[in-house]
């Protein structure tokens, strides 16, 4: 069985795409053999604060074990310590995610240095985004682009200390970064190319290696058989497939 | 599990084009139950203008994969319109009669509306071909001088309602180039390209059906696994997915 760094819940507003529940959520992921996730919401993402979409989250997912709320901050707001802390107190987590693309801000922000000093105090992973679809074909009118590889090489550079999780980012670009940075480890949702792990496992070790379905935005069936018919050992495929997100996430 | 993928490049950037590298394809094929593929050559190795030799020489390693592999591989053409009727023509013809190709494909030479594709939809009507045309939605690439949105191939369709024509990329395409390619039945759009975005091949079945939909890989640019698996995740029904995994291919390349 599978844990998922990386799906949603949540309304997108670009795609007539199914909107699940929470254990409709769990129910679709079992069926691709995925018994937890890590979950954010992806009003989180537009509206003009995250807190809203993370109390969403919160009470959508209550009862559900099998999904695991990771929340968004915008640290490049004036109460994301308070955001932070309140997040901390509804539930428990394990990971915070940043999404500084859609928020309006770079890598290079002068707050995310008390940021991850505080999400570090917390014990609590940081999941930074560095994109959600493929710029393409994004809304005509929405002129947001991923972030640029080099920002994130800037960004590990400056938290040398802290390990993050990178979602988001092209097969390239995690060899590019895997070659100067060990501190972060990625997950899959955006890495493709024929015999997509053999070759990314060249670059990168597997302990640093995540299934993420990008789901609802991506398939999630197409996404799982990315890792399940990959014919690497079963420890390589137990290590993306689980056991470093149990791991990283102190699951 | 039997499937034709109608969209690869099994030669991409000058990788792939040994005997050893070919029964590694075809090895890697047959374990996903890809029975044939449709090798489109290393379209843009000499960039998006290659010259006639360029074109040649492309299409002479889609030959040679067809020669070690003759009931794998179906070969197509690769063309560059803007080098004039003279030249389509005679490419086109060697690489009929000499290579058994079965179809023509269009990369980013030119607009899917340029008069230079007449000549190259006039050669498809004389040898019986199909043409598979790349096609991206230019709503975010602005590249549209010579590369093709889905509004220009559905053009290119209907204006030769007797040429089959593949609108290949239909996440590139996007939900303005699934309503773009209604109504023309002579237009097929192909699967390859791109994430597996969720719920697109749905929508596309629902506006025109799984008749004309054909399964792409874009390999090796894509893993096969998450083709594969985009088309088993859509909700369809297992008619719709042997249609669109291998049924509509087999009719289309007289299989």
């Amino acid at each position: 069985m599978f844990i998922d760094a990386n799906a949603a819940l949540g309304p997108w507003p670009f795609a007539p795409l199914t909107e699940r529940t929470a254990p409709q959520l769990v129910a679709h992921l079992k069926t691709h053999g995925v018994n937890r996730a890590l979950v954010s919401h992806l009003g989180a993402v537009f509206l003009p604060e995250p807190m809203p979409a993370n109390r969403a989250l919160f009470a959508a997912i209550r009862r559900t074990p099998a999904l695991l709320p990771v929340p968004v901050i915008n640290p490049a707001l004036a109460t994301w310590r308070e955001h932070l802390s309140t997040c901390c107190a509804a539930a428990p987590i394990r990971a915070v995610k940043i999404i500084p693309a859609y928020h309006n801000y770079s890598l290079r922000h002068p707050a995310l240095t008390p940021f991850v000093a505080a999400v570090n105090a917390a014990g609590l992973r940081l999941i930074v985004t560095t994109r959600l679809e493929d710029e393409r074909h994004r809304y005509h009118a929405l002129g947001i682009k991923g972030i640029p590889i080099a920002q994130v090489a800037a960004f590990l550079a400056r938290f040398p200390a802290t390990h993050f999780v990178c979602s988001g980012l092209y097969k390239p670009e995690i060899e590019t970064l895997a070659a100067t940075h060990q501190n972060f480890s990625a997950d899959i949702a955006f890495a493709e190319w024929l015999n997509t792990l053999a070759l990314l496992t060249q670059k990168i070790p597997a302990r640093r290696l995540l299934l993420g379905t990008n789901s609802p935005l991506f398939d999630t069936h197409a996404q799982v058989d990315k890792l399940r018919l990959c014919r690497l050992p079963a420890k390589t495929l137990a290590l993306i497939g689980s056991a470093n997100a149990t791991r990283l996430f102190g699951l | 599990m039997r499937i034709i993928d109608a969209h690869t490049h099994p030669v991409f950037m000058h990788d792939g084009a040994t005997p050893a590298a070919a029964r590694r394809l075809v090895a890697h094929g047959r374990a996903h139950g890809i029975v044939k593929m449709v090798a489109l050559g290393d379209v843009l190795v000499h960039g998006r203008l290659p010259s006639a030799a360029q074109c040649r020489r492309i299409n002479d390693e889609t030959a040679q994969l067809k020669r070690w592999h003759p009931d794998y591989f179906i070969g197509f053409c690769c063309l560059n319109p803007t080098l004039g009727a003279r030249a389509v023509e005679r490419e086109v013809e060697r690489c009929v009669t000499q290579h058994g190709f079965r179809g023509i494909k269009l990369e980013i030479s030119n607009n899917a509306r340029d008069a230079c594709m007449g000549a190259v939809m006039a050669a498809a009507r004389r040898w019986n071909l199909i043409v598979l045309q790349h096609t991206w939605s230019q709503t975010n690439i602005h590249q549209r001088r010579f590369h093709s949105d889905p509004a220009d191939t559905a053009w290119l369709a209907r204006r030769h309602p007797d040429v089959s024509v593949i609108m290949a990329h239909l996440t590139g395409c996007g939900y303005r180039g699934v309503l773009e390619a209604k109504g023309l039945p002579n237009l097929f759009v192909d699967t390859s390209g791109a994430f597996p975005e969720a719920e697109i091949l749905d929508f596309a079945v629902q506006e025109f059906g799984a008749e004309r939909i054909l399964y792409g890989s874009d390999l090796p640019i894509r893993e096969t696994s998450v083709t594969v698996g985009r088309v088993l995740g859509a909700r369809l029904t297992a008619q719709q997915r042997r249609l669109i995994l291998h049924g509509n291919a087999a009719k289309l390349f007289r299989l």
